[in-house]
């Protein structure tokens, strides 16, 4: 299956500053994460591929073509971007009738689309009212809907989470899920948050300084990663030193003492650990590496 | 008894399936909402006040000028469509220099021309919709109260069928006319109005760079008053026609400073009518070309500056 974005060393300096270097990168169906600090070039690459940008070298591609070169690719686009995009007369069912003719849609589609994709992003009563008096919830959602309202076959998110609280944090990402999972529509997510992606994503992609450093599943790189936390009340040192001894890899992060998981045969080692070390057990869990523990892994 | 059955369905997310019109729509959209803007139109009641209140003015003006066509005893006294050009066009002035950066800024102030420009539109469509937009509007200030004007003065005419017959390419002139200077009081405040993000900044540089250019003209092709007769005298108004400019020879050149009268100057040639501003005066001494060479290059100038300022966005 050809890949909905693909870059081919992809390069963008701004006068000195490298913010991508010779990028090559695929993006398929599904939903697909950006992970990177701030600075790592991450709304550079989406920027190139909505051709807002010019590559200094290489190339990005939306469905096989420029989407500076083609309109016809931009109508089947769509973009969200991390500043504000929003003016603050119109009334968001307006704003979006109008971001839909823009789009293509004759002016009867566009308002039907308007009226279906606010319902969607759980905008329904607030329609009538001026954008200017949309809290950053809303207006996050506002910014989505119109990337959303003409249906593209793939949408860029840049921080879609950014300045939300917990909760609408947490909606904000449910309502992406929805997007990617039952609406079928591909969405490439750009986020510094690691949770944002492990909870949404499919697939991710980590940026650093303008470079790849990790690409792939997240399924696998939390699977392939396994730990064991185990939680004692006392003696912490006296059980590190004789797992130590018996071969295993230990760490101590805070209470808790970390250990790599090669078989399956360790449970009863860490057992037998415990009790030769007169320790309190509280906790003997697998665990997962977050995306966290990656992100860490390839800064280090 | 008949039983009833139903089922509640979920629809959820449907699909587009239905047409795609691509970059003509959006064009189309684009200067839809540009006119819709500059009218005031879906906003609120202060946006609607000073275009309610021109075209009323220019509606106003033609009415006026109807009746006292009507009211006057000689023809001399009948006031003509240049006439009304001359007092529009320095309404259309304070109207383009105010309302055109409405059609601009706030798109980029506020971020909207990135979600444009990720759509089937290209900076070029943007553009030029916008400017058709306010070109539009614009158009239609001047013809609406030149069309009323016409009808005015045509009823006003003893004999209005041969009034019509003798006067009807009175109709394409003031059309004519009324697209050079709409072409100029678009494009340079939206050629302006690409540089800044602030409505007001760019409302003041467009009236102080008409009044500034007015007042300079007016300085440098002033006629020495000791070289002119009593105002009164017979003889003043062609003193005032040959009369050399303090500045000498090269006076007349100075006319052209004023940028306000840049599109007058064609607009007479085309209704065949002399302004008797000063400026106007000295304008007249220079070959016919360079009025129309100098507005073409004051229409063009700016309208490339402005192509290439939203070229510029994709770097």
């Amino acid at each position: 299956m050809s890949p909905l974005l693909e870059a081919k060393g992809l390069t963008k300096h701004y006068g000195a500053t490298i913010a991508l270097e010779s990028v090559d990168l695929q993006v398929h169906e599904g939903i697909t994460g950006l992970l990177g600090h701030n600075g790592a070039g991450k709304s550079t690459a989406i920027k190139l591929f909505l051709g807002l940008l010019m590559p200094t070298s290489g190339s990005a591609e939306v469905m096989g073509k420029k989407a500076c070169e083609s309109v016809d690719v931009r109508a089947r686009l769509g973009y969200m971007p991390e500043h504000d995009c929003l003016p603050s007369n119109p009334t968001a069912s307006e704003f979006l009738t109008h971001m839909a003719q823009v789009s293509g849609l004759p002016p009867a589609s566009a308002r039907t689309r308007a009226a279906d994709v606010l319902r969607h992003v759980g905008l329904s009563e607030e329609r009538y009212r001026a954008l200017g008096s949309f809290s950053t919830g809303m207006k996050q959602r506002v910014k989505l809907a119109q990337a959303l309202v003409h249906d593209p076959t793939i949408v860029l998110l840049d921080e879609a989470t950014a300045g939300l609280d917990p909760g609408g944090r947490e909606e904000m990402l449910d309502l992406i899920r929805r997007t990617g999972k039952e609406f079928g529509i591909s969405i490439l997510l750009s986020s510094h948050l690691m949770g944002d992606i492990e909870r949404t994503c499919d697939r991710i992609i980590v940026l650093d300084g303008g470079h790849i450093s990790e690409a792939g599943s997240v399924s696998r790189f939390t699977r392939e990663t396994q730990n064991i936390i185990i939680e004692v009340d006392n003696n912490l040192d006296e059980l590190v030193k004789i797992m130590t001894r018996e071969g295993m890899k230990a760490t101590v992060e805070g209470p808790l003492v970390i250990v790599e998981l090669e078989h399956e045969e360790q449970y009863d080692t860490i057992r037998d650990a415990v009790v030769e070390a007169d320790a309190t057990l509280r906790r003997l869990a697998p665990r997962r590496h977050g995306l966290a523990d990656i992100f860490r892994g390839a800064q280090s | 008894m008949t039983e009833y059955s139903s089922e509640v369905f979920d629809l959820g997310y449907q699909r587009y399936e239905g047409p795609r019109e691509g970059r003509m729509r959006a064009r189309k959209a684009i200067w839809i909402d540009g006119m819709r803007t500059a009218l005031g139109l879906g906003r609120g009641a202060r946006a609607k006040i000073l275009p309610g209140v021109l075209f009323g003015f220019a509606i106003f003006m033609a009415v006026i000028m109807s009746l006292v066509a009507t009211a006057a005893d000689s023809s001399d006294d009948i006031p003509t469509h240049a006439d009304y050009y001359r007092i529009i066009s320095v309404i259309l002035l304070i109207f383009s220099a105010i309302i055109a950066p409405e059609l601009l800024c706030p798109d980029r102030r506020d971020g909207v021309i990135y979600l444009y420009l990720v759509r089937p539109l290209t900076t070029t469509d943007y553009v030029a919709s916008r400017w058709l937009a306010f070109f539009s509007v614009s158009m239609a200030l001047i013809c609406s109260g030149q069309l009323i004007l016409f009808v005015g003065l045509t009823l006003a005419a003893d004999e209005s069928l041969s009034y019509l017959k003798d006067n009807w390419m009175d109709v394409p002139r003031f059309l004519g006319a009324g697209l050079v200077i709409a072409v100029f009081t678009t494009t340079l405040p939206l050629a302006v109005s690409a540089f800044t993000t602030r409505k007001a900044y760019a409302a003041a540089f467009v009236i102080g760079l008409f009044f500034i250019s007015a007042v300079i003209a007016g300085i440098l092709t002033e006629c020495d008053p000791m070289d002119l007769p009593s105002e009164r005298s017979p003889g003043y108004e062609t003193a005032l026609e040959e009369c050399e400019p303090r500045t000498g020879e090269v006076g007349k050149w100075f006319g052209l400073i004023d940028i306000g009268q840049v599109p007058g100057h064609v607009s007479d040639l085309i209704m065949d009518d002399e302004s008797k501003s000063q400026v106007a005066r000295q304008v007249r001494k220079l070959p016919t070309g360079i009025p129309v060479i100098w507005y073409l290059i004051m229409t063009a100038g700016p309208g490339y500056v402005l192509w290439q300022r939203y070229r510029r966005l994709r770097v």
